[in-house]
């Protein structure tokens, strides 16, 4: 439609500024991922460091040693595939509780007027402010069997002997719904702002009640919104490690968890290496969908 | 650019007047709106014919747009009442009421082709389907859009988008369709093709039509009639012609079309006559029919600029008749306004045509001229 937009760049020009950007993710994503990549493909030794080299160089000769064995252990053992369909699992719940918690409050900022929008808006930054693993810390003190909730609940007589709540799944899902819930509402919200009210105010002049107005015109409108919100959660909780690991349970099987037991407690870092490529790769597919319609938001934008 | 209307007006006042006489379709009582105790419609009484095209004509914040919202239920009036067909529509939400609104901006759904536009008011009525369809069918067809049917609305070009913002409307048979500045978004040469082909389509379905409008241009060539509104009030309604020839007061003169004012008092009051000296003008200014009116009021004159006469020579009457000198000329083809400054230094606005095409005839800078009018061409205006 309007081209005319696009063209103050220079075609010699784009390269300087598409660069920096590249070389950041080259050196701070490609670079690290090749490493570990490339020690999935070695064998565990006790070495210094603890896995065996990829060539060797001896008398002439080149020896290239890749190991698959790591991969084809983790089809072996089904801890792993038990842990990545539970992050999986979890990480999809997560996202919806978000989603069915944060759309509202989304909805709700961007339908704020003036002074209270920013009001709102700070409430749901605000706690970032404070470090994330001391609130979590904070949860832990909230649902303990001696804590806030357990606490009250027996003075008011609700229950007899206090609700177990730390060290389960439920603790999880609160942890995870508490931390990554800005990360949906955020991107939620700017978009919702940009909904023009004239498309739902002649939604109405064409018949339509709340209900339909928001289904058919709201809904649709800021599905680019519920995608990247739900991506910016769904990503990072699939390997989400410092919540389950002090908020759940031995129940609670996450990827996460089994990575870290696996570099530091087995020390056994090609496993570890394989089990974060996996992760990555069973993660391209939303990271792809999220950049597809990111770019399609942009489009529509230009 | 206020000189076009003269070109324009004979369009509007040859138009036929679409249930003229007939009993009022829409009708507004007394409706007022204040918005936090401001008042924006003050005390609007109007009465709309069944199939007619009527204009509401005004500067902006006049009031013209809280009328049409009010109309659509957008907004309800804080007095007063509204009626279709006797009914009162007092309470009755946007959504329940029979009317359509096309809005200035046209708010066509973006994530929608232009077919689902269209029936996306038809399927809030729960219609069949396959109603639906030939009803979106047959109105794509008398917008000439149905190629278009599976483009999504950032696809058509701006004409294109306001038939589809038309058709969408359309397609619901309204009672009443409500044009919101139907011509604001469009460029000028686009706005008076369009001008001419929305009001074809409006006239081949028959719709009964409220437009609000700043443009008088626009106003004269698609209405049947024209409220001119101003501070909330309605001024004067009447068809383009009646409105351009017959002002009742200075604000409708002056908004439409160009006026030379000449603000004086009545010295003969008869029945088939009246003078009026007015310290703009050296000679009386005389009109050829009785007022209702009293020696002794206070007046203005009003007198078109292609109703008044230039010359070199002096002519024969003694009234109506004043010497001045040319001032500027603005030549627009077709026609010059003369800007003739007379003895009183009022300055005074004459259109010519120039049917001639040697221009050697025509009068010049500094020219000593006269400027004259018959004694029906001026309007009296009390207020």
């Amino acid at each position: 439609m309007k081209p005319a937009g696009r063209r103050w760049r220079l075609p010699g020009q784009h390269w300087l500024l598409v660069i920096p950007p590249y070389l950041w993710l080259l050196l701070f994503f490609l670079a690290p991922f090749a490493i570990v990549f490339k020690i999935s493909l070695a064998e565990s030794t006790i070495a210094q460091p603890p896995y065996t080299a990829l060539y060797e160089y001896v008398n002439d000769v080149l020896t290239l040693r890749l190991s698959f064995s790591n991969y084809l252990f983790l089809l072996t053992d089904s801890l792993y595939f038990d842990a990545y369909v539970s992050s999986l699992r979890i990480a999809a719940i997560s996202t919806l509780i978000c989603l069915v918690i944060g759309y509202p409050i989304a909805y709700g900022i961007a339908r704020a007027q003036g002074p209270m929008q920013s009001l709102l808006l700070m409430l749901v930054v605000l706690p970032s402010w404070t470090s994330f693993l001391i609130r979590i810390y904070a949860w832990m003190g909230i649902l303990r069997n001696n804590g806030i909730i357990n606490t009250v609940l027996m003075a008011l007589g609700v229950v007899d002997e206090p609700v177990r709540m730390m060290n389960t799944e439920l603790a999880v899902y609160i942890g995870i719904v508490y931390t990554y819930l800005p990360f949906l509402v955020l991107p939620l919200y700017s978009n919702l702002v940009k909904l023009d009210n004239r498309l739902l105010e002649a939604a109405t002049d064409l018949g339509a009640g709340p209900v339909s107005r928001f289904l058919r015109i709201t809904l649709p409108l800021s599905m680019g919104g519920v995608i990247a919100g739900c991506m910016l959660v769904f990503i990072p909780v699939v390997g989400e490690f410092v919540i389950p690991e002090l908020l759940g349970g031995s129940e609670t099987l996450m990827i996460g968890k089994v990575l870290w037991g696996e570099f530091f407690n087995n020390r056994d870092w090609p496993v570890a290496s394989a089990v974060a490529t996996v992760m990555l790769v069973v993660l391209l597919i939303p990271i792809s969908l999220f950049h597809r319609y990111q770019f399609r938001e942009m489009e529509g934008e230009d | 650019m206020t000189e076009t209307t003269t070109i324009a007006h004979p369009a509007g006042a040859g138009q036929p007047e679409p249930g003229s006489g007939g009993a009022a379709y829409i009708e507004l009582v007394g409706v007022s709106k204040s918005f936090d105790g401001a008042l924006a419609v003050n005390n609007v009484d109007l009465s709309i014919r069944k199939g007619e095209l009527f204009a509401l004509l005004g500067a902006s914040g006049c009031g013209k747009s809280t009328l049409l919202r009010m109309l659509s239920g957008f907004e309800q009036p804080t007095s007063g009442d509204i009626l279709l067909e006797g009914q009162s529509l007092t309470g009755l939400p946007a959504n329940q009421r029979p009317f359509n609104m096309m809005f200035q901006s046209y708010a066509l759904f973006p994530h929608m082709t232009v077919e689902q536009n269209l029936a996306f008011g038809l399927k809030q009525e729960r219609m069949d389907k396959r109603e639906i369809e030939s009803r979106v069918g047959e109105m794509l067809e008398r917008v000439q859009m149905s190629e278009y049917r599976k483009r999504k609305p950032d696809q058509l070009s701006g004409g294109q988008q306001q038939r589809i913002a038309l058709a969408r409307c359309l397609v619901k048979r309204p009672k009443l369709l409500l044009l919101d500045e139907p011509m604001g978004a469009l460029d000028k040469k686009l706005r008076t093709r369009m001008q001419l082909e929305i009001a074809n389509i409006l006239e081949s379905v028959g719709v009964t039509c409220v437009m609000v409008t700043h443009d008088q241009e626009e106003a004269m060539t698609m209405a049947n009639r024209i409220a001119i509104m101003d501070g909330g009030r309605i001024l004067q309604v009447g068809t383009p012609d009646e409105i351009y020839e017959q002002p009742n007061c200075r604000y409708t003169a002056e908004f439409i079309g160009s006026v030379n004012l000449f603000d004086g008092v009545i010295v003969d009051d008869e029945v088939d006559y009246v003078n009026i000296k007015s310290p703009q003008a050296r000679n009386t200014l005389h009109i050829g029919h009785g007022i209702s009116g009293f020696a002794g009021q206070p007046v203005s004159v009003a007198v078109r600029p292609e109703k008044i006469q230039i010359s070199l020579q002096k002519p024969e009457q003694a009234f109506n008749c004043e010497a001045g000198e040319v001032d500027e000329i603005a030549y627009l083809g077709s026609h010059s306004v003369y800007h003739v400054k007379l003895g009183s230094g009022m300055d005074v606005l004459v259109t010519a045509l120039n049917d001639e095409r040697w221009a050697g005839e025509r009068l010049t800078w500094q020219d000593k001229v006269w400027v004259y009018w018959d004694e029906h061409s001026a309007v009296v205006l009390t207020s």
